[in-house]
């Protein structure tokens, strides 16, 4: 179980590197906002771990305030950074329309 | 790619993402078309600087953690107050005291102070009687037939020994004993201190140590004068041992966690009395290797020394505030033996800190989960931490006739301690139990003990709070006898141990 659990985090891992570097091709985040989920999700996975090892190890309560505490305050960051900071980056026009001056 | 094509790039990728403002009217790109050749090769590029810096991130934390775990060395111990500092007469400790009816009848005020101080009918030396001597409950878990034959089994095989009693600082048992007849003629010669020190502790780790580390013999913390509580007779360094030691190498056997978390139901002494059976099987075998090299060796549990010191100095652990070795990794959950050699050709172990005593001064967790009361609080005068007791009566004469004065420490009232051992019906262990630093060999706890030296003060307290928040450390609660009864459940490999097919560096 510990070895598939390692396994999947690693996916999680690349998927949300692949994730990030997709996202810094689209568009152009202030360095806060870079941290602010790349922080979330080094919460998440961080939580992931800990849950893991603690089910591993016959303390369900040590995982669950791990996931609460550690993940989901990771997911929070997230949601909160990607609503404030890249949300806005992502539906800004970047590029003047000649006609309309917009 | 330049710089210059990087950031062209970028402008026109976001000019027209999916959903934006200018996606429509013949201006939109295809995913396909955005990332083309060169988009391929940045996405490749960034992925690789992203999850490089990542990984080199995570190594550097893996090898930050990796090193505060190994500790730094320390030259301040031991802190002595020489003015009232002196060797410790084993004839003042509580359980060669509580084992012996000629130290009773000897010094009775012990038994009555105590008696009229905490208003109660108690006989140090009945005491260890009626403990075993309460019957079971079989509807009270961690009470039952069951586990008191846990218990004794636990204790069975130094009773077929005839070294039970060196749980309570009995020297000269037959599994250390003192007879130096074995010892061979031609002397082994190590071409180095350290070859000699890697030889000893690899043989310790083939007997079942969980941590080895080797001192020099340092008197102060010998017993001065030993006692022999079955024949009630003083024994001299000089004149009655064997041989004059100039090492003493300490072996720590491991206790169970689940069982240690019965605590303190009569489970958790199974795995208490078990790790004083393995422990002196350990002592006697590290002895007989050191005697079959040609060299004098006494092995030796709770007797000649105290055991907690000797660990500090042999760097395997810090002093902790229930008064036990703190080892990283472990805590105190662990049983501690000595050998005693004349065997002087070895590289020498120092005293290591974790932050671990530090972190003690702080937390207190031991202290409130402790039945008896008998550990001192941090909100205690110094913290419970100075070179002499602050505990409750501790400034009635003669009351702290049981502890070690002059050595900086936390000091707790060892009398207070075997009171509730005998009340309950067995050893307790809940300040083992309840200690931060108790935990299983898991990557988050050897990552929280590696931060540990790091975080300032000020956190420790809080750090120790989160401690029972994340379900660590409860005590006194019948479900865990419930539980560690399950711990076996459809075993066919015992995964706490190594060198089985599968269960590698699970321990």
């Amino acid at each position: 179980m510990e070895h598939i659990q390692w396994f999947l985090i690693g996916v999680i891992f690349t998927v949300s590197v692949f994730a990030l570097t997709y996202l810094s091709l689209l568009v152009k985040l202030k360095w806060y906002a870079w941290a602010g989920l790349i922080t979330g999700i080094v919460a998440v996975l961080f939580g992931f771990a800990w849950a893991g090892a603690s089910f591993q190890e016959g303390i369900a309560q040590s995982g669950a305030l791990a996931l609460m505490l550690f993940s989901g305050s990771g997911v929070i960051l997230m949601v909160l950074t990607w609503r404030y900071l890249v949300a806005p980056e992502m539906n800004q026009p970047a590029v003047q329309d000649p006609e309309s001056g917009k | 790619m330049s710089q210059n094509n990087d950031s062209n790039n970028h402008g026109d990728e976001r000019a027209t993402q999916p959903g934006s403002p200018q996606s429509g009217g013949g201006k939109s790109v295809s995913n396909d078309e955005i990332l083309d050749d060169s988009g391929r090769r940045t996405f490749l590029q960034r992925a690789a600087l992203g999850g490089g810096g990542a990984l080199l991130a995570g190594g550097a934390a893996y090898g930050f953690v990796n090193s505060e775990i190994k500790g730094k060395p320390v030259s301040d111990y031991p802190m002595i107050d020489e003015a009232i500092f002196k060797p410790k007469d084993q004839r003042a400790t509580v359980l060669a005291f509580a084992h012996s009816q000629n130290l009773g009848d000897r010094y009775p005020e012990r038994t009555t102070q105590y008696s009229r101080l905490h208003n109660k009918d108690f006989d140090f030396q009945e005491g260890f009687a009626d403990m075993y001597a309460i019957p079971w409950d079989n509807n009270k878990p961690g009470y039952t037939q069951k586990d008191r034959a846990l218990q004794q089994a636990g204790w069975e095989p130094l009773k077929v020994a005839g070294s039970r009693m060196v749980a309570n600082l009995q020297p000269n048992t037959p599994l250390h004993s003192w007879d130096q007849s074995d010892v061979e003629k031609e002397q082994y010669q190590f071409d180095g201190e350290k070859q000699a020190s890697d030889s000893i502790k690899s043989a310790a780790r083939v007997f079942g140590a969980v941590k080895c580390g080797i001192a020099k013999r340092d008197r102060r913390f010998d017993y001065d004068p030993l006692y022999d509580p079955e024949n009630d007779r003083n024994l001299s360094w000089e004149d009655d041992f064997p041989f004059e030691p100039k090492t003493v190498i300490v072996m720590l056997s491991p206790m169970d966690y689940d069982c240690i978390a019965t605590a303190p139901a009569w489970t958790a002494d199974g795995t208490a009395a078990d790790g004083y059976t393995k422990s002196s099987v350990l002592a006697n075998q590290m002895a007989k290797f050191l005697r079959g090299m040609g060299y004098h060796a006494v092995g030796a549990g709770n007797d000649l020394g105290s055991s907690v010191p000797y660990g500090i100095l042999a760097g395997l652990g810090e002093g902790g505030r229930n008064g036990a070795l703190l080892a990283p990794g472990i805590g105190p959950r662990h049983r501690i033996c000595k050998v005693y050699t004349d065997f002087e050709f070895v590289e020498y172990d120092r005293p290591y800190t974790w932050g671990m005593t530090e972190f003690c001064l702080s937390c207190g967790k031991c202290a409130e989960a402790c039945p008896a009361e008998a550990i001192p609080l941090p909100a205690s005068k110094d913290g419970g931490y100075g070179f002499e007791p602050t505990y409750e009566f501790s400034d009635e004469p003669g009351y702290t006739w049981n502890n070690h004065l002059g050595i900086r420490k936390f000091y707790s009232d060892s009398k207070k301690c075997y009171n509730f051992w005998v009340e309950n019906g067995s050893a307790c262990g809940a300040c083992i139990a309840s200690c931060t630093f108790n935990e299983p060999d898991v990557w988050h706890h050897i990552f929280v003990m590696g931060i540990t030296p790091k975080s300032p003060a000020v956190l420790h307290g809080w750090m120790a709070q989160l401690h029972p928040a994340f379900g660590y450390g409860h005590t006194g609660d019948p479900k865990k006898a419930e539980k560690f009864w399950k711990t076996g459940e459809g075993m066919r490999t015992n995964s706490d141990m190594k060198n089985n097919i599968g269960t590698s560096n699970k321990s």
